[in-house]
């Protein structure tokens, strides 16, 4: 599409006033066909994905805001939220560090992080200049050798778009749920990865390493696939605070593991959580699902820690024969935090495994709850699932519910399934107490432990830095 | 017939209106009735029961049929209600009967606020102070040709210091539907040893909804055996609502044949202290549909609660289903709550051990499925009870794993 066809498309969509707006590239709030067609063509997407986003932009009105969760909030007026802005221009950002709330700059400090990485995470306004001997330059030659494609989605839909189109919307189609549906519409960027066949991926991706396109926005969209044979672990997020302005998101995350691959995908949400009373804080509407095919597996880690709302329910679609899923998650809320989160493990294929570990921490006046399915169809011969999710409540304001559905239709699977619920004993406390450990390091030291089958499961470094995310998220709740 | 659930649901709420006026309700009842949304396909708490059956009219009709088949008498002291009416009663000392019923809480579905528009409570008051020995068996029997339905309504009351042992038993025939409500309520120092037994024949359905309201530091303890018919649906709600209090609940299900059981319990902490427990244990077979949501409700004041939930299933053949959903809401700290759940089958190494010394398959499935309820049958304190409830389950287990049905 040349340049004066693109402004003429833009132009005649916009004739209500809009134009003047097109200069400043920042859409007013509202969402409508005119929206998508603008983002679209900003982005440069062809036809294809134009049809595609208007097709799921039709489907999502038709579609009723979700109302089962056990989450209480205003209800949202998507014509408030602004689709598209141009990035955030180094003049509103902050200059220096000196610039940015002590209290964000405290946290950082507890967490250990890099000078310039906490530049980039507060936003401030430098230029990231890589050396030319940078990991990063070297991460992307590694990659390059190994075959692996990685890079945004945007870029993808233009340079692979064979890829995009054969798997984007197949695990989550785009009229799945009300959320994915929109995130269809209007997605704005996130990553692609695709492992060739039998490639193992050497070293673990993150969208750290992207961090030239780091600012990918509230609609994120991620499409991974391993090709058979071939593993991948990737990460997502960073156990530091983000600044976020943004207060509604909805993304997507695709997971395609082909005949014998593997997938890990390690998640660390630490979006901003609102204030002791609830003020402000992230919508986080996050639908997040993986295909397994024969003899491949899937593995999901989460460490949930901010947003003020978290609906999210990581899930694997066992299609194929021997295939395994997993689901490890830790859960904290605090303040006034609600989370409804867990999994979904549909066992299509014969022998195939799922584990399910949840443990949700609430404190002060939050509600967590696990909601999860497990659904063994008629052909799933020998299908096993194990389940267990625990809670512990800080504190006798707090909520922790469990949902957890469970659907048998084949009398060779076993399903076995156990919660419970406690808190920090006496006994715990006074040990720890005893031998000089003041009570709030002594909790997050109870804490850490009862997490410890989770955090197992992430990458070293990132372990090391969620257990230290846990410590400063229960700081002052617990009294 | 088939309709669409939403127009059934309009349909079967207009007529239970119509039924409840011919009827003179009036006031909070009527009201009650007329504000309940009836279920349709997407509520979350009918999600895996239709009431498709329903749309060959059974509330229009008001069942009125002989009972062929009556039940024995398990008890000495019987009090029978047939087709939704008191027909009788031999009731021992310190037991009154009478139709003043207290208002009862926690009804929830529109089947029992209808039923609360329509039908004559048969009270059962045990007077203070009163240990009575004899088991009450309450008969609850219909029977009807064409479809049509009644609503048995029975409110056992405890006063102060009472002990009781009461029987409520199902029998119904041909296409009646029977919709039940039953209430339990006891005072300081009550202690009600309760049966729930539901063996109405396959081509019938019930709806019934039970509720434990402890209102005092009491004990309950309910056991409940059912075998699925074409449509069961049962609500629980206990409330344990006086510091003290204790709640223990066990169950058996059975399901073949296109037999269905809906069980949806829910136990609710409001003070702190209290204790409750709930075991049940399901098989289906054939092409059984069985359901079991189990919830436990606590509330910001409950502490101290201690609250259990064990539900262990089989499944026993392909075809049959069985969903269920153990579910905690909890708003306190100092709890102890936990549940558990299990859907698995038989053991193979077992059953190869019993073949290899020479018993049938069919027989080798029969005795383990019997195993593995039997736990439950054996802490059926009263024996008349368990000599009538094991061969009736035992029969039941036969039929849910037919010879030669993969019996590997």
């Amino acid at each position: 599409m040349s340049q004066a066809e693109l402004d003429k498309l833009i132009r005649s969509n916009y004739e209500a006033g809009f134009t003047t707006q097109v200069d400043t590239e920042t859409l007013p709030p509202g969402l409508s066909e005119d929206v998508i067609r603008f983002l679209s063509a900003k982005k440069g997407e062809p036809e294809w994905m134009l049809e595609w986003r208007l097709d799921s932009y039709r489907k999502w009105q038709e579609m009723p805001s979700p109302s089962w969760a056990h989450l209480k909030h205003p209800p949202i007026d998507f014509n408030e939220v602004s689709y598209y802005s141009k990035p955030k221009s180094l003049d509103d950002a902050p200059k220096s560090l000196d610039e940015v709330d002590p209290e964000l700059l405290a946290t950082y400090e507890k967490l250990g992080i890099p000078l310039h990485e906490q530049e980039m995470l507060a936003g401030v306004a430098v230029d990231v200049v890589f050396d030319s001997s940078s990991v990063f330059t070297t991460f992307k030659e590694k990659l390059a050798e190994a075959g692996v494609i990685f890079c945004s989605i945007s870029e993808a839909i233009k340079e692979h778009p064979e890829l995009v189109k054969k798997y984007l919307g197949s695990v989550v189609p785009q009229g799945d749920n009300f959320y994915a549906a929109l995130n269809s519409a209007v997605f704005s960027d996130g990553s692609f990865v695709y492992i060739p066949k039998g490639v193992r991926c050497p070293m673990e991706l993150s969208t750290y390493f992207r961090i030239n396109e780091a600012n990918t926005g509230q609609f994120e969209r991620t499409l991974i696939i391993a090709d058979e044979g071939s593993y991948v672990s990737y990460l997502e997020g960073c156990t530091a605070p983000q600044r976020d302005e943004n207060q509604l998101h909805a993304a997507v995350v695709e997971l395609v593991a082909l005949p014998g691959a593997e997938i890990k995908y390690s998640t660390v949400q630490n979006w901003y959580p609102g204030d002791e009373n609830g003020k402000g804080g992230i919508y986080n509407f996050v639908t997040k699902r993986g295909v397994a095919h024969d003899n491949s597996k899937i593995s999901w880690t989460q460490v949930e820690t901010g947003s003020a709302i978290t609906w999210k329910y990581p899930s694997v679609i066992l299609r194929g024969d021997n295939s395994i899923g997993e689901f490890y998650s830790v859960a904290l809320t605090r303040h006034m935090q609600q989370a409804d989160t867990g999994t979904k493990m549909i066992h299509l294929g014969k022998n195939t495994k799922s584990t399910i570990i949840s443990k949700g921490i609430s404190a002060s006046r939050s509600q967590n709850a696990y909601r999860g399915l497990v659904r063994i169809s008629p052909r799933a011969d020998n299908a096993r699932n194990f389940t267990q999710c625990d809670s512990l409540l800080l504190g006798d304001q707090c909520g922790a519910h469990t949902f957890p559905y469970i659907e048998s239709k084949n009398p060779t699977a076993t399903i076995e399934h156990e919660a419970t619920t406690s808190k920090v004993s006496d006994d715990q406390m006074f040990l720890c107490r005893q031998r000089g450990i003041d009570p709030e390091k002594a909790v997050s030291m109870i804490v850490n432990g009862f997490c410890k089958e989770v955090f197992k499961e992430l990458p070293m470094e990132f372990a090391v830095e969620a257990g230290k995310l846990l410590e400063v998220s229960l700081e002052g709740a617990v009294g | 017939m088939t309709v669409s659930a939403n127009e059934l649901a309009l349909e079967l709420k207009t007529q239970a209106l119509a039924n409840a006026r011919r009827n003179g309700s009036e006031g909070v009842v009527l009201d009650a009735l007329e504000g309940a949304s009836f279920p349709q396909r997407k509520s979350e708490r009918w999600k895996y029961t239709s009431l498709q059956a329903l749309a060959d009219g059974h509330l229009n009709g008001v069942a009125a049929g002989d009972i062929a088949q009556p039940l024995p008498a398990l008890s000495e002291c019987v009090v029978s209600i047939t087709n939704g009416a008191l027909t009788g009663s031999t009731l021992p000392d310190g037991v009154s009967l009478h139709h003043e019923s207290p208002e009862v809480n926690g009804l929830e579905t529109p089947f029992a606020l209808y039923n609360s528009a329509v039908a004559r409570a048969v009270v059962l008051e045990v007077a203070a102070n009163t240990r009575v020995a004899q088991p009450i068996h309450v008969q609850i029997q219909s029977a009807s040709d064409a479809p049509a339905h009644c609503n048995p309504r029975v409110i056992v009351k405890l006063n102060t210091g009472a002990e009781a042992t009461v029987i409520e038993h199902y029998h119904a025939e041909g296409q009646a539907l029977t919709n039940a409500v039953t209430a339990l309520i006891t005072a300081d120092n009550a202690k009600l040893t309760h049966y729930r037994l539901q063996g109405e024949h396959a081509s019938t359905l019930h709806i019934g909804t039970l509720v434990i309201d402890q209102q005092g530091v009491s004990t309950v303890d309910s056991y409940q055996l059912m075998t699925g018919n074409r449509l069961r649906r049962n609500d629980v709600h206990a409330l344990v609502n006086k510091s003290g209090a204790e709640l223990n609940m066990k169950g058996i299900f059975v399901v073949r044949n296109k037999g269905h059981v809906d069980n949806q319990m829910c136990v609710e902490h409001a003070v702190p202290n209290c204790e409750s427990d709930q075991n049940f244990k399901g098989l289906a077979g054939e092409s059984g549909k069985a359901v079991f949501n189990g919830r436990i409700h606590i509330h910001p004041g409950a502490s101290g609660t201690n609250a259990e939930l064990s539900n262990k299933n089989l499944l026993l053949n392909a075809g049959a289903e069985i969903n269920t959903k153990p579910e905690l809401e909890i708003y306190n700290d100092d709890v102890k709550c936990a549940h558990g759940t299990t859907v698995g089958q038989l053991d193979a190494m077992q059953q190869f051990y019993l073949q290899s010394r020479g018993i049938a398959a069919a027989e080798a499935k029969r005795m383990l499925s019997l195993g593995f309820v039997n736990e439950l049958l054996m802490a059926l304190p009263h024996e008349k009870v368990a000599e009538w409830a094991t061969p009736w389950l035992e029969a039941e287990l036969t039929q849910a794993s037919p010879a030669g049905a993969d019996a590997a």
